[in-house]
């Protein structure tokens, strides 16, 4: 420890080590990651989201959603998210790869929203849920503009298509 | 690690005060209270923005609507706050006063620290604003715009790289754990905080990789800078105050290497189950498993010194180490219980609720927060050549906000267990949230009566009128 050399050395070592074995060597498994189908002719998921959709994420982002909502669905055997019905199958990293920023979240204030978009029954119970029970009502003053968005963006999200990863069972 | 002992004191001490120290505190004692004085600033701040996130939680969130005041938008800012505004104006103090006991130290460059400490604190000003303004990324503690980064490392190395350079010059050859943990913390936080600003927010990695780099920045952030500035603290008063040595002062050493080589591959345990590789969540689990080395070494220096010849109620009847060892105790529990539940099966009940929050108040709180208070206690005096103003503002100090994180902790823990168990999905806390966030406050404001009394009080230069 009398080398200060060393002890820069070492603690940089020390940081380096898990950066290049869990975080660029993830980056190299999945960085290539694209939208795939289960068989030929068969339709593409992840699938692109309507222009509407995307303001609708920078919504969900600036209003600070990711605080009590999550958008993943984890495995039976860790979990109870699909017995909750949050979805039908676990998120694979493949259902995120069209997003620029990943919104999984780490708190459940609220209800999971990965599958939101299957779940939800019409537009009008949508923003019932935007709303939340008038603590939300600011966005919709004016033309309703930024609530119509993240409606839009909510019934956007869905996991509810086969992918090469997790097959859906028939 | 050599053993050698040229000054002859013993092992496991730190080196004791030299007459010119009185001269390396009033050098230091402008950037002290600045970072001091900024760190009790937002530390009150966030606790009312912590008593208003309780009161939304609560249904109350009528008090405070619109667009600025989201529970999203409070939550973040609080949390951004307590780490950046308390937490590390706090260390920034304490790590340069540490320096300078154990390397003689002197701060020729004392502007440049002020100019850190006030880049600091405007930029941190500006980006809690943006949060209120919707300006803000999801990445928890990297919420603040993606400008701000580059600015707060910039005034990271201004403020907090000079123990590095002492080091580097200390005129004698022998040195002592806090300042490994010091100098391994001020190196980490930078480097961690560039990287996974790059790799976030300004040339994203691709999809769930993002949710790695975050956790792996966490960690390090909450580890090892927090965590390791903490210990540096603990590994300098208790031996200091006891006036003995550390038990098992050599496995110290090891503590330090495996603490931070262990705890940047803690990361992913935070991320069972998500959509990443099987094998990123083992590496998590088998590094949180792996970070039990040092938590059990720092216990047996730590708690193995408090237990010989009546240490634990000396400990108890002085003001620093009753803090100091509380938040001792603190880290010897939250690394068994982050060990625990980053087992899958326990994970997986425990995922997603209120135990996360309950976990890392434990560290950030009841281990670093208290080892800062402690410190607290023992340096302002010294450096502004006063008593503290009123004893009993000290012991409602101490029993609010040990009640408050016991009870909030508990609480945390104990519901997101419960709620974790249940299918109904998550249930909040009940109103004993409220009640922790108006203990903490009261704790807060006592402590800040108390300090600024004391600071404004002294008019006396360093050197003069010591009371300790």
């Amino acid at each position: 420890m009398k080398n200060t050399k060393l002890l820069i050395a070492g603690v940089f070592l020390t940081v380096a080590l898990p950066f290049g074995a869990i975080l660029l060597s993830s980056q190299a498994q999945l960085g290539e990651l694209g939208r795939a189908s289960v068989g030929e002719g068969e339709p593409l998921f992840p699938s692109r989201v309507p222009g509407l959709a995307v303001q609708g994420r920078d919504v969900y982002i600036s209003v600070g959603c990711i605080a009590c909502h999550t958008q993943q669905v984890r495995p039976a055997g860790q979990g109870s998210d699909i017995a909750r019905g949050y979805g039908a199958r676990p998120s694979v990293a493949r259902d995120y790869v069209l997003q620029p920023q990943v919104l999984l979240g780490d708190r459940r204030l609220g209800p999971d929203l990965a599958n939101y978009g299957a779940r939800a029954k019409d537009l009008s119970s949508v923003h019932v849920s935007i709303k939340h029970k008038g603590e939300f009502a600011f966005l919709y003053s004016g033309d309703a503009e930024r609530a119509n968005a993240l409606a839009a963006y909510l019934l956007s999200l869905r996991q509810d298509y086969s992918s090469p990863e997790a097959k859906l069972k028939k | 690690m050599t053993q050698d002992n040229r000054s002859g004191r013993p092992q496991g001490r730190p080196p004791e005060s030299d007459s010119r120290l009185s001269r390396v505190e009033a050098q230091l004692r402008g950037p002290f209270l600045l970072f001091f004085v900024s760190a009790v600033v937002w530390l009150l701040v966030a606790s009312i923005l912590g008593l208003i996130s309780a009161l939304q939680l609560q249904g109350f969130g009528g008090l405070l609507n619109g667009e600025a005041f989201t529970f999203g938008h409070v939550s973040a800012a609080q949390h951004n706050l307590f780490i950046y505004g308390w937490a590390f104006n706090a260390f920034f103090a304490i790590n340069l006063w540490l320096t300078s006991q154990l390397g003689r130290f002197e701060l020729r460059n004392a502007w440049l620290v002020t100019l850190g400490a006030l880049v600091w604190n405007v930029t941190l000003t500006y980006g809690v604003l943006s949060i209120f303004a919707g300006d803000l990324n999801p990445f928890s503690l990297l919420e603040m715009p993606r400008g701000v980064g580059p600015v707060l490392a910039l005034a990271f190395v201004l403020a907090a790289f000079w123990p590095i350079v002492a080091y580097a010059r200390r005129p004698t050859g022998q040195s002592f754990a806090s300042q490994w943990f010091i100098v391994g913390a001020s190196f980490v936080f930078p480097l961690t905080y560039l990287l996974a600003q790059l790799l976030l927010l300004w040339n994203p990695a691709s999809g769930v990789v993002q949710a790695i780099v975050h956790s792996w920045f966490i960690q390090n952030l909450l580890l090892l800078w927090v965590g390791g500035s903490a210990l540096a603290a603990i590994y300098y008063f208790l031996p200091k105050v006891l006036g003995r040595n550390i038990t098992g002062y050599y496995l110290a050493t090891v503590a330090f290497w495996t603490f931070f080589l262990f705890a940047g591959w803690t990361g992913s345990a935070s991320l069972l189950g998500s959509p990443i590789p099987l094998w990123v969540q083992s590496v998590g689990v088998v590094g949180s498993a792996m970070l039990l080395i040092p938590v059990i070494i720092t216990a047996l220096n730590f708690h193995g010194t408090l237990s010989a010849d009546g240490g634990w109620s000396r400990a108890w009847n002085s003001t620093t180490l009753r803090f100091v060892c509380f938040g001792a105790v603190a880290f010897t529990l939250s690394g068994l219980i982050n060990a625990l539940f980053s087992f899958r099966g326990y994970n997986a009940v425990v995922r997603f609720t209120s135990f996360g929050v309950g976990q890392e108040q434990l560290l950030t709180y009841a281990f670093a927060s208290m080892v800062i208070f402690g410190a607290a206690y023992f340096i302002l005096p010294r450096l502004t050549g006063a008593l503290w103003p009123s004893a009993k503002l000290v012991h409602l100090h101490f029993w609010a906000t040990a009640l408050a994180v016991l009870g909030s902790v508990s609480a945390s823990l104990v519901v997101g267990w419960q709620s974790g168990n249940q299918l109904a999905g998550a249930s909040g806390l009940a109103s004993a949230n409220v009640l922790f966030a108006i203990l903490f406050l009261v704790g807060h404001v006592a402590f800040a009566l108390n300090a600024f009394g004391m600071i404004l009080k002294s008019t006396a230069p360093a050197a003069e009128g010591r009371h300790d």
